[in-house]
């Protein structure tokens, strides 16, 4: 149990460095996003690489953060059950539900999205627009996201079967429930005011 | 067995959906492993073929490449900043002063500001969270009745989820299959109504109940001439002259109305900086503050809806463009940290990837679903509503009603909304009225006690302890939580009004689109041609 929970920390590490460095790309894609209106309206030039690189940044954010977001317990949750049962009963959730909901399906996708790149990458395949992008690296993101949330879930489980065996604390970061509980609990505690 | 399970697979497959929902397990997965589970039955009872699993990657390729939900993180990004920027500050300051020295003065501003908020961005807690730390100190130090004060400020920063550009819209027109420019322009009479109406509201408390309202005392008005006049006549007469010029640049068409507006209050802003750091003394301090405070919002306004109208920008540009827009304002205020950065984009990327994920769980329930034809059992148990298009819409919008009180907007769009909208067509419904309306309803859940979010968000802003008051030094009272639920009601009451209005007269929504006002809101799509290898929405027909 001691590699393991060794384990879960490195995958933890892992997908913490992972979410803080595409976040950035959040910044990017309204860089580009903006920049492709205003150089459309002025300079009437447009091209549809600039406009398929706003996508391929959401992409990498979005998927690959995936694991990240999981990390952080920020897939949203219907929690008018939940909320009112035991850490234990909880932990019991995730770890059932990690194990025969989200493993299995990561676990597909991850292996159906692997031949997809790699048929891509070998026929270099572009995008069908004009000046279109290569489409590999955006094909890539597709396993790479799954195999990441994959990896996070199983951290996941690795903590909750620890709790339950009494061997670390509750290791669930409270749940925001939904979008703008997320956005509020940013504006109110972000700031500590 | 296997018979009965055959016959009844759409049936179970949605009760197995609610269970696995409620079991609290995250949404996304709990959807799509649902889907898996009985896209698995489905197969082995020869239901299905199992190429509709391998096209999974295919659709969630589609998902990647839509170009609307891009809008997602920018406006969630855009309220983030714009939260931070000290606008919302600026404005309710100046507001207040402006309509402060008349009964219910501080209420008919918060309802101001949260439409002119709300036509911002689309974030209600950023909208909700604003008034609650800045207005709602001053109504109470000023004797504002609580429960006034509390329900003024959480109806308002609820507009943001109706009027555009709002995350809910944006998501509704994806998921109904129709353009968000045309959504946008159907949601502005019901959103601008709804905030008409809460005035309205304002105004007859301030008439039977004026106590539960007062003006603000003389020592309270900072703006006013050093004669001790208000100066409201010159703030008029600068109203007056920019509406002139604005009317006459677009009926002898010289320019497009949105153009108009852009350079007369561009004008107007040059003019009151020009007085400002001239000391011309033209205008009344008050007139000079009002235009002042009010350029960022509108500069903002037009950056991301005036481009949308005009056509320059898609909605998700457009997004971009004001989430730009709000990055420079906070940087010019000095506002703009890496930490604060740094954390909007984390809130953001996280916010996006749930979202999109939840959207991959309802794309691989729904296929599934479609293939057992569950789709034609939501369709028959919906369409022999008593009633006919009214009947379906009361169910509906009871069913939603409830629903988002547990289930958060993008659930609601994602999950419920595929199922309800092919059945709305078939009805013979405009999806824009339909999106229209549960967009209102939506705002109605938001606010309704005691599950509604935008009072969770004003409980977490307003004092819970009793406290100084920084001005006066008086001990106040806290705010509790009945104090916001009794406060509400009554805008609760102006919702279902609307929504009933809503109901009544479609010509509300659908009259604005018929109306050819020289804004084509569908030749946008023409710049960003989607890439023709995405496939047809998934969830759409």
């Amino acid at each position: 149990m001691r590699f393991l929970l060794a384990l879960s920390r490195l995958i933890d590490r892992l997908n913490a460095w992972v979410g803080q460095t595409v976040y950035w790309m959040v910044l990017a894609a309204v860089l580009v996003s903006s920049g492709n209106a205003v150089v459309r309206y002025i300079f009437d030039y447009s091209s549809n690489g600039w406009l398929e690189l706003q996508w391929y940044l959401y992409t990498s954010f979005f998927l690959i953060g995936a694991g990240y977001t999981l990390l952080r317990n920020e897939h949203v949750r219907i929690d008018i059950i939940n909320s009112r049962l035991s850490p234990r009963a909880r932990a019991w959730i995730d770890l059932l539900g990690g194990i025969f909901f989200l493993l299995p399906m990561a676990l597909l996708i991850m292996t159906l999205a692997w031949p997809v790149f790699t048929e891509s990458y070998a026929l270099h395949e572009t995008s069908p627009n004009a000046n279109g992008l290569l489409r590999w690296p955006v094909k890539l993101m597709i396993p790479a996201g799954f195999f990441l949330l994959a990896l996070q879930g199983v951290s996941e489980i690795i903590k909750r079967a620890a709790f339950l065996m009494n061997l670390i604390p509750d290791p669930t970061p409270h749940h925001r429930h939904g979008a703008d509980e997320l956005v509020a609990h940013d504006l109110v505690e972000g700031d500590g005011r | 067995m296997s018979a009965l399970i055959i016959a009844n697979i759409g049936p179970l497959m949605f009760a197995m959906l609610i269970i696995l929902l409620m079991i609290g397990y995250p949404v996304a997965f709990s959807l799509s492993a649902n889907g898996l589970l009985f896209g698995a039955i489905a197969i082995h009872y020869g239901l299905l073929g199992p190429e509709l699993i391998q096209a999974l990657p295919q659709r969630i390729f589609g998902i990647m490449s839509n170009d609307t939900l891009l809008a997602i993180p920018f406006f969630t990004f855009m309220g983030l900043i714009l939260e931070r920027s000290g606008m919302a500050e600026d404005l309710l300051d100046t507001i207040g002063q402006m309509f402060g020295p008349i009964r219910g003065g501080l209420a008919y501003a918060v309802v101001f500001v949260g439409a002119l908020l709300a036509a911002t961005t689309g974030v209600v807690a950023a909208s909700v969270i604003s008034m609650g730390l800045i207005s709602l100190p001053i109504m109470l130090r000023y004797g504002y009745d609580r429960r006034v004060a509390a329900g003024v400020i959480a109806a308002s920063g609820t507009l943001a989820q109706i009027i555009p550009p709002s995350l809910v819209l944006i998501v509704m027109a994806d998921q109904l299959g129709r353009s968000v420019g045309d959504m946008y322009q159907g949601a502005f009479i019901p959103g601008l109504g709804l905030a008409a109406l809460y005035a309205v509201w304002v105004f007859i408390i301030s008439i039977i109940r004026p106590h539960l309202m007062p003006a603000l005392p003389l020592e309270a008005i900072r703006v006013r001439e050093s004669t001790g006049k208000a100066g409201y006549a010159s703030l008029v007469i600068v109203v007056a002259i920019a509406a002139a010029a604005a009317y006459a640049l677009t009926d002898y068409e010289i320019l497009h109305p949105i153009w108009a507006c852009a350079l007369v209050g561009g004008a107007a802003y040059v003019a009151a900086l020009a007085d400002r750091y001239l000391n011309l003394h033209i205008l009344s301090l008050l007139a000079r503050q009002v235009v002042i405070v009010m350029m960022p919002p509108l500069a903002l306004i037009f950056l991301v809806l005036g481009t949308i109208f005009l056509g320059i920008a898609t909605p998700t540009e457009g997004g971009a463009m004001g989430s730009a827009g709000a990055l420079i304002l906070a940087f010019a205020n000095r506002r703009l940290d890496l930490k604060l950065m740094k954390q909007a984009m984390d809130t953001t990327a996280k916010l996006s990837s749930f979202v999109m994920f939840i959207l991959v769980g309802s794309t691989v329930f729904s296929l599934v679903f479609r293939g057992v034809n569950g789709d034609l059992w939501v369709e028959s148990l919906l369409i022999g509503l008593p009633g006919g298009q009214i009947g379906f819409l009361i169910v509906v919008n009871t069913l939603a009603f409830v629903l988002a009180f547990f289930l958060d907007f993008f659930e609601l769009a994602f999950i419920i909304v595929p199922l309800l909208g092919p059945v709305a067509a078939k009805l013979g419904i405009d999806l824009i009225w339909f999106g229209v309306l549960l967009g209102v309803n939506m705002q109605t859940s938001f606010m309704h006690p005691p599950f509604g979010y935008a009072l969770f968000y004003l409980r977490s802003v307003a004092p819970k302890e009793e406290y100084t008051d920084r001005v006066t030094g008086k001990r106040l009272a806290p705010l509790t939580t009945g104090q916001i639920y009794w406060g509400v009601i009554p805008f609760v009451i102006i919702q279902v009004i609307m929504v009933g209005i809503v109901i009544a007269f479609p010509q509300m929504v659908t009259g604005v689109l018929d109306k050819g006002t020289g804004i084509n809101p569908s030749s946008i799509h023409f710049e960003a041609p989607p890439p023709p290898d995405t496939n047809p929405p998934p969830n759409f027909r």
